[in-house]
């Protein structure tokens, strides 16, 4: 168990390609890191560079409080699941979980204990014996998992270890490796390019993009103050709803102003867009912080494109011009394609982004 | 009788073989038949009686059993060399280092050519007036009076030589075999090895090669068949029955011999090597374990 640090962390693929630029993390000990992003945004390089298979450009990484920058990764006391289990096939299930616990010439018993304790963790007594062809996806993926946890690493590293599994079967093994986490309490960064993953699972998450940092943060940070249009629109299913908005301020309060509707702001809302005034901004509101009103209590009205139910609750999508807005709304809630629906803000819930950087707007007002 | 023909038991059984017919007629004129008459015809004298002459004359020359152990010679030694030296290089190009792929094209070269121009460019560059001794006379390593005489040597010696030329050849095609095994590895099987504790060494011995197995074997193999077979390089810089081996000796009889007597020990001969790359296949199937491994895979 340790801490994980990485200072000022850059690799550079050539000489204009940047891979990743510039990391600053700490994860603290026992902690569930899950570095999340889109696809080449160097979340899986970042995680080489922790697992000392990709060279560092710059800046170090820290296990504990030993630089290992420039270790091999067998002198890093990581272990890591891959993305295809990377389970070796001409050595039985065994043999792959007992590997690294040979190479360091533990104890014949020792081994055999441990083996069994971490194929029962991950409920996979019975396939000892078997060759990795035998298995099926899931069942290797529990392999891989059962031989990273034989080393007792100080951290863990996953690389979007569930994508290869179908839908079902990573929504269970979700639940049974945090519940394994729970157990082992292993220090772990997990890369994921999901954000459901990453909200069920993460203490913290880092949301990454070109290789850079742009928020860290608990799932609940991320997702009720998202740091910029880029994270608003990224976590969340559906994502957050954007409107370009003028800032207009009468007798004292703001008033923002779209081409269809405007929405007055009260006082200490008001106040957050103190600098904003005559200004652009982008107004960001969740589907579930848009919802259905009457008539006469309406901020604006817009007609049914189409609804996706979802049983426990309806998925409503909007349009309003050109865009489409969806809400959600109850699995009762009726709404027929073409149908006018009379919408409301729920106002407290609503984020503020500036319109030129398109980060959040700041209590301070920056 | 049409009602036979159309009846769907005899569709679904026949069909089958009358579709492969073609195939099979061509195996029994072009290769069956050819390879029956060569038997048959190695134990016929020239008057086409039965006779045992053409074996007996052969396992009594103390030629024969000098390209046997010659051919043996070349065999373990060439195809160990140059397994050695094509898994080094093949490991050193996989790293894909700056201007591997045009080191990997200038590798290949000698691959391409002919055993004829191979032979051609050594024996020109190893005889006492050839290229070679100039070339490390112009760079000060000898004197001019002193060329050094590479085709006096004697039965070893020219061995090792032909070993040489034939591995300048066919490390290549051997590395190449190695390398397209090499990339069709899974990276993250090696990388799991590294995180799981492995040096460099442990990672290839007990990962990169029992994964290369496969690769490994046939390119033993064919590497061993071919190895029997070599002849025309040693033609090429020694001519005939200095450097006797098996298949320079069919070569000899049925080539340069010009009389029916030799014709047939020559075919005779052809026997004797036919039997024994058989029996190298046979030894690479029951190796890659391919005569029932199949059955065991899909199961």
């Amino acid at each position: 168990m340790a801490t994980l640090r990485l200072e000022n962390l850059s690799k550079r693929f050539s000489k204009k390609i940047w891979g990743v630029r510039k990391i600053d993390l700490e994860v603290h000990d026992k902690e569930f890191i899950v570095l999340l992003g889109p696809s080449g945004c160097g979340k899986t390089t970042t995680l080489r560079m922790i697992a000392g298979l990709a060279e560092v450009t710059t800046g170090s990484v820290l296990i504990g409080d030993r630089d290992v920058t420039e270790a091999p990764p067998r002198k890093r006391d990581v272990s890591m699941v891959f993305q295809n289990y990377a389970v070796w096939p001409h050595m039985t299930v065994y043999d792959n979980i007992a590997f690294a616990l040979r190479l360091k010439k533990a104890d014949k018993k020792e081994i055999d204990k441990t083996v069994i304790e971490v194929a029962e963790m991950v409920k996979i007594p019975e396939l000892l014996k078997r060759y990795p062809r035998q298995l099926s996806g899931g069942q290797q993926q529990r392999v891989a998992l059962a031989r990273a946890l034989a080393v007792k690493p100080k951290i863990f590293l996953m690389d979007e270890p569930l994508s290869n599994l179908d839908a079902k079967l990573r929504v269970i093994m979700r639940t049974e490796l945090k519940a394994i986490h729970q157990q082992t309490k292993a220090t772990s960064v997990f890369v994921t390019h999901d954000q459901s993953e990453a909200m069920s699972m993460a203490d913290r998450i880092v949301i990454m993009k070109d290789g850079e940092v742009v928020q860290i943060g608990t799932p609940d940070d991320v997702y009720f103050r998202s740091a910029n249009v880029f994270v608003a629109g990224f976590i969340g299913t559906p994502p957050t709803n954007f409107f370009n908005m003028e800032v207009e301020s009468k007798y004292g309060l703001k008033i923002l102003k779209h081409p269809h509707f405007s929405l007055e702001l009260d006082e200490q809302q008001g106040r957050i867009l103190k600098n904003y005034d005559k200004r652009k901004l982008i107004l960001g509101a969740r589907p579930e912080n848009i919802i259905l009103t009457d008539k006469d209590k309406a901020i604006f009205s817009a007609k049914v494109l189409v609804t996706e139910p979802q049983g426990s609750h309806k998925i409503i999508a909007i349009k309003l011009d050109e865009q489409i807005v969806k809400i959600v709304a109850p699995h009762k809630q009726k709404a027929a394609p073409g149908e006018l629906l009379h919408l409301s803000f729920q106002k407290e819930s609503l984020h503020f982004f500036d319109h030129e950087t398109n980060w959040r707007i700041e209590q301070n007002g920056a | 009788m049409f009602k036979l023909l159309y009846s769907r038991e005899f569709r679904q059984k026949a069909v089958p073989y009358l579709l492969i017919a073609p195939v099979l007629i061509y195996y029994a004129l072009f290769w069956l038949y050819p390879v029956i008459q060569c038997f048959a015809g190695s134990f016929r004298d020239v008057n086409n009686k039965l006779t045992l002459y053409n074996y007996a004359f052969i396992f009594k020359d103390p030629t024969f059993y000098k390209a046997l152990f010659n051919t043996a010679f070349i065999v373990v030694f060439s195809v160990t060399l140059e397994f050695l030296a094509a898994f080094g290089l093949a490991l050193i190009i996989n790293i894909k280092f700056k201007g591997s792929g045009i080191f990997l094209f200038i590798a290949m070269i000698p691959m391409a050519l002919p055993a004829v121009a191979v032979g051609a460019i050594w024996s020109s560059g190893f005889a006492t007036y050839g290229w070679l001794n100039s070339f490390l006379y112009y760079l000060g390593f000898i004197e001019k009076t002193a060329k050094i005489p590479f085709l006096a040597g004697g039965n070893v010696a020219s061995m090792i030589l032909i070993i040489i030329i034939d591995a300048w050849q066919v490390v290549p095609f051997m590395m190449i075999i190695l390398l397209a095994g090499m990339q069709g590895l899974d990276e993250e099987a090696k990388e799991a090895g590294y995180i799981f504790g492995g040096t460099k060494f442990t990672v290839l011995r007990k990962i990169t090669i029992p994964l290369l197995k496969p690769t490994i074997t046939t390119a033993l193999i064919l590497r061993i068949i071919s190895a029997i077979q070599i002849w025309l390089i040693i033609v090429m810089i020694y001519g005939f029955q200095r450097l006797p081996v098996l298949l320079e000796e069919l070569v000899y009889y049925v080539d340069e011999s010009h009389s029916m007597e030799f014709f047939r020990i020559g075919i005779a001969y052809s026997v004797i090597i036919s039997i024994f790359v058989s029996i190298a296949a046979v030894i690479y199937l029951k190796v890659t374990g391919a005569f029932g491994k199949e059955a065991e895979e899909t199961a």
